[in-house]
């Protein structure tokens, strides 16, 4: 009796992604140093915006800059990064809710940290229009 | 008996080869905005949302319901997502309807899309397997020897796809939504096009498309809207394998006994006579004559003699896809929902300038897969 065949199955496609005008408008946003939010009609602050109020999908009312700076809400500290983490150093995986913001925002705290701690975005020297022109937040 | 199921809302997004202009989110909430503001409602008077689109490979999101619920309005609510590969648009608009007619809801959303620009939909349906040599024929090389027996048994003359190509292009230049607007299609060109899949050329073939459709679906009570709504007089689904001994993909059981059910439940008895319209899903134009066999609107063999003779046209006796459909739009996962929505705008007076006048009654008809799975239904003016 052969033994049962059994072979690799490499599936790969290459995809595009419209970004729409809410997401362009925050990317585009940070390129220019800048995060901005979505405000719903009720006047909560999404960030990253999105097209639609997301408790009750009506269209957003505009769209508005919020500040760089916030605070944590919760994190999850790396102690030995990997070699693809964002930071060679030690850092931490942080929701951080922006002031003017009503939502939080994953992103990357170097340095101490601890629920509630005031942090600061630090832009790279160059922007793209990537979340990661923000390098990561520090303490404010 | 089930509940009577109203269609009081319709909307679809302009279709296009590249919607490059908006996300995936934007897109199905441009066709479901359309029809909430047809019926009249805004998102907070929608009871449950059902979605549907063809395979996540087309455009690499994985549970695109759940990534879309918010975005349809769906929280705190039931959110469903249907799949049966092309004919998802139709199978989506029955599973909501089930929930009408059964009386758990009193207003559903249903919304299908697909936006082909961000995947390629040829290579998404032809992966290679270990073990065989890629064919990479798509969708069109699958269907070519089917369309070449079709030809063998029914002794057609062998122009039939280009006339209904042609027929499709100039009912699609009526439709402000069609992805392809072709006012100057001729019979020579669609002839001399290239030869994709023998005996299937170019220009018998559906175009790749973005685009999204939805309706609101409402119970009895529930049926005012600003236009009159559209009744559901029977819906039906089917499905087959492949490879089982009584196959025929010419003239497929399960779509024959899906279109016997469906008119047996709306009282239908002679399809030609009674529907003044039809919305079927032709994606390669020779798809027109086998469809009119296995729908029963022709004897065995003599379907392609409606398109020969005009019945198929908009002023024919038999008008079939009077919107241009598939052949002039094909956002996969929404071209069944738009057959539906297509003969529920007919039989609502709202199809402007490709509007059967006085259209009464009406088939929305897809089909998907290798010729496995069915979807219709008829919808009629008048409550069933």
């Amino acid at each position: 009796m052969t033994e049962p065949l059994v072979a690799p199955h490499v599936l790969e496609w290459g995809y595009t992604r419209s970004l729409g005008p809410t997401l362009t408008a925050f990317f585009t946003g940070l390129r220019d140093r800048k995060i901005v939010g979505a405000k719903t009609k009720t006047g909560r602050v999404i960030v990253p915006p999105t097209p639609h109020d997301p408790d009750t999908g009506e269209d957003v009312d505009s769209l508005v800059d919020v500040s760089d700076e916030g605070v944590v809400e919760t994190w999850s500290f790396v102690s030995h990064p990997r070699p693809k983490q964002p930071l060679d150093r030690p850092f931490a995986w942080a929701l951080i809710k922006l002031d003017g913001a009503d939502t939080a925002m994953l992103h990357v705290v170097d340095g101490a940290i601890e629920t509630g701690s005031r942090v600061k975005a630090k832009w790279r020297d160059e922007t793209v229009g990537y979340i990661t022109d923000i390098e990561c937040f520090v303490p404010a | 008996m089930a509940n009577p199921c109203a269609i009081i809302g319709i909307g679809q997004t302009k279709h296009d080869t590249k919607r490059e202009d908006c996300s995936q989110i934007d897109l199905v909430r441009e066709a479901a905005k359309r029809a909430l503001e047809d019926a009249g409602l805004t998102w907070r008077d929608i009871d449950a949302v059902v979605i549907g689109k063809a395979p996540d490979t087309f455009e690499g999101v994985m549970m695109p319901e759940l990534f879309l619920a918010d975005a349809l309005g769906a929280v705190g609510k039931p959110m469903l997502r249907v799949h049966t590969a092309g004919s998802v648009g139709g199978s989506t608009a029955l599973v909501a309807a089930s929930l009408i007619q059964a009386g758990v809801h009193d207003r559903v959303l249903t919304v299908a899309y697909e936006k082909q620009s961000e995947s390629d939909a040829m290579w998404a349906l032809a992966m290679k397997i270990p073990f065989s040599p890629p064919l990479v024929a798509g969708a069109g090389g699958y269907f070519a020897p089917h369309i070449r027996k079709y030809i063998a048994q029914s002794k057609a003359p062998d122009d039939i796809g280009i006339k209904v190509a042609v027929k499709d292009r100039l009912n699609g230049v009526k439709n402000p939504y069609a992805h392809l607007h072709l006012p100057n299609i001729t019979y020579e060109e669609v002839r001399d096009s290239l030869m994709l899949w023998d005996p299937i050329r170019y220009l018998e073939t559906c175009p790749s498309s973005d685009g999204a459709c939805a309706m609101v679906l409402a119970s009895e009570s529930a049926s005012n809207a600003p236009t009159r709504p559209a009744w559901v007089h029977g819906g039906a689904m089917r499905s087959e394998p492949t490879m089982f001994a009584g196959r025929d993909e010419v003239n497929p059981i399960a779509g024959q006994e899906c279109a016997r059910d469906v008119y047996k439940q709306a009282g239908i008895s002679d399809p030609r006579k009674e529907f003044d319209a039809a919305e079927i899903y032709v994606p390669f134009s020779w798809f027109e004559a086998m469809w009119m066999e296995n729908l029963h609107f022709a004897p065995i063999g003599d379907g392609w003699k409606m398109t020969d003779t005009g019945a198929t046209a908009i002023d024919g006796d038999m008008p079939i896809n009077p919107s241009g459909g598939v052949m002039c739009s094909n956002p996969i996962g929404a071209s069944g929902m738009l057959r539906f929505a297509e003969a529920a705008m007919q039989v609502r007076g709202q199809a402007g300038e490709h509007q059967i006048d006085g259209a009464r009654l009406a088939l929305g008809h897809a089909y998907g897969g290798g010729s496995q799975y069915y979807a219709m239904w008829v919808v009629g003016s008048e409550k069933p």
